[in-house]
């Protein structure tokens, strides 16, 4: 028999959020994060090494790399083994996602920070124009691991990601600098170089926005009516 | 006697992968109890069971369930609000406690109130024989012990339409004869709709039997009469009968054949099983010995 009521639920998003809030923040990649944390931290942490003398253009190099492991954890943000379990839920995986992102941001702002912060003043780069760089890369990573999900039943898009986000940057290496995304400050291109990371930061945050509702077809009221005739079946019966 | 109320009416159901038709035209209706959705591999059940669960919508066609049409989001929304489904394969997060993760979907069931969801989710706990290994990871828990919780996260939340997804795949016939208790016991005042590849679960347990083939309903009606459909078709013999359409050996040696018997044939008191295999005639390969 059933037993409960239905009065012990819903109360509104917000008693909503506050109750996800743990077990979401349980279920973010903190692995892959702690990996990657270590070695961004790590890696902005030796241009302080007293025999290195780092220049500006070392401290571009050394936070764009920084930018790229911070990117491939993002890329682990949306894995969930329990996909297919709460697929039917009323709390739609838009809201589940927008929570781990949300969760996720101040975590990886302050990381960025610490990064930006451990290279040597002489040495780091603008935040502004670095940060920009930072923020479209993660949102290029989001964007792979939103299509993985929404175009497969993969349930831990995380590594394919890692492999697509780190097969482009060797081919963003390899664009000629006119259409590249690594010139620097003082480059002929580099107003373009810029223009094109924010692009990609717009695009691809378009992307995760219209990639994350499931599922994949758009359910649609116009496509054919309903018959109404309950205990209709198939002519093959 | 009245007819039960029909919960859910489906019509002209299609999806398409790729080329392949997964469902092809697909109509039927459900009551209150448990119906059993029976079919080969590769049949559409699956499919057919993500489609009514709202987390694939179909090509074509459309069904309302529970009085909700969920090809609106207000009519899909209150639509999964009263909705419990079990995947083929469930996915868990494997550092969770039992008791954790059924909470988690609890959460997601919109039940905010701590401690009303926390008695709710004890309860389901409870009702699948799991409340001793509730406080366990569940990376440390059984194939059946999984399952259970998987069952549990479904039924949390008192869901009027439950979705069942294969949920005896690997269990022991222990763990599976449990568990058609509890299916048993979930479909008293809900909707259930159970696939399954084994015909002794919806023998026991269905009121309702749906066999799919190759996208599209063959049958669709009780188990009797899903086993009537065998009545005088099915029959024992020394040799398997060339003439049969299925034929095995048993265990006393002899040959069960399903298909037009021989005149004067020694013929048998049909089962479910029989039944389906005459009803899939002409979509799958015989069964041989």
């Amino acid at each position: 028999m059933r037993t409960t009521s239905r009065s012990l639920l819903r109360r509104g998003r917000g008693p909503l959020l506050r109750a996800l809030v743990p077990p979401v923040w349980r279920t973010l990649p903190w692995r892959a994060a702690a990996v990657a944390g270590t070695g961004g931290l790590l890696l902005a942490g030796s241009t302080r090494l007293p025999e290195r003398v780092p220049d500006a253009d070392a401290g571009w190099a050394v936070l764009r790399l920084v930018a790229l492991l911070g990117a491939l954890a993002f890329g682990f943000l949306l894995d969930d083994p329990a996909r297919h379990t709460t697929a039917a839920t009323p709390v739609g995986r838009a809201v589940r996602a927008g929570l781990r992102a949300g969760l996720a941001l101040p975590v990886a702002a302050a990381w960025w920070t610490a990064a930006l912060f451990l290279v040597p003043g002489p040495a780091r780069p603008p935040a502004g124009p670095v940060t920009l760089e930072a923020a479209a890369m993660a949102t290029t990573a989001l964007a792979l691991a939103t299509t993985v999900i929404r175009c497969t039943d993969a349930t831990r898009p995380g590594r394919a990601t890692a492999v697509r986000l780190a097969l482009a940057a060797l081919a963003v290496a390899l664009v000629p600098d006119r259409w590249g995304l690594l010139n620097l400050p003082g480059d002929p291109w580099w107003t373009g170089t810029q223009q094109r990371w924010a692009s990609a930061l717009v695009l691809t945050a378009l992307l995760v926005g219209a990639g994350t509702p499931e599922p994949l077809r758009r359910w649609s009221p116009g496509r054919r009516p309903l018959a109404g005739r309950p205990g209709r079946t198939s002519p093959a019966r | 006697m009245t007819p039960a109320p029909t919960t859910l009416t489906a019509s002209g159901l299609t999806l398409r992968y790729g080329g392949t038709r997964a469902l092809d035209d697909v109509s039927l209706s459900l009551t209150r109890g448990v119906t059993g959705l029976l079919g080969p591999n590769g049949a559409g059940k699956t499919t057919l069971l993500r489609v009514l669960a709202t987390a694939v919508p179909p090509d074509g066609g459309g069904f309302r369930a529970l009085g909700h049409d969920p090809r609106t989001s207000a009519g899909r929304l209150a639509l999964r609000r009263e909705l419990g489904y079990l995947p083929q394969t469930p996915g868990f997060h494997p550092d969770f406690t039992a008791f954790e993760f059924v909470d988690y979907v609890a959460i997601l069931k919109e039940l905010t109130d701590r401690g009303a969801r926390h008695r709710e989710v004890r309860r389901v706990l409870e009702a699948v024989d799991l409340s001793e290994v509730r406080g366990k990871r569940i990376k440390r828990l059984s194939g059946g012990m999984r399952q259970r919780v998987a069952l549990a996260a479904a039924l949390v939340g008192d869901p009027g339409f439950l979705v069942l997804d294969e949920p005896t795949v690997g269990l022991d016939p222990e763990q599976r004869m449990r568990f058609r208790e509890l299916v048993a016991e979930a479909g008293e005042g809900r909707t259930v709709l159970l696939s399954t590849h084994q015909t002794e679960d919806v023998a026991m347990l269905c009121h309702r039997v749906v066999v799919l083939a190759h996208g599209r309903v063959r049958f669709e009606g009780t188990p009797a009469e899903l086993t009537a459909r065998a009545a005088g078709r099915v029959w024992s013999s020394a040799r398997r009968d060339p003439a049969a359409r299925a034929g095995w050996r048993t265990g006393t040696g002899t040959f069960r054949n399903v298909g037009d018997p021989p005149e004067g044939a020694d013929l048998l008191e049909p089962t479910l099983e029989d039944g389906y295999l005459l009803t899939l005639d002409g979509d799958s390969a015989a069964v041989t010995a």
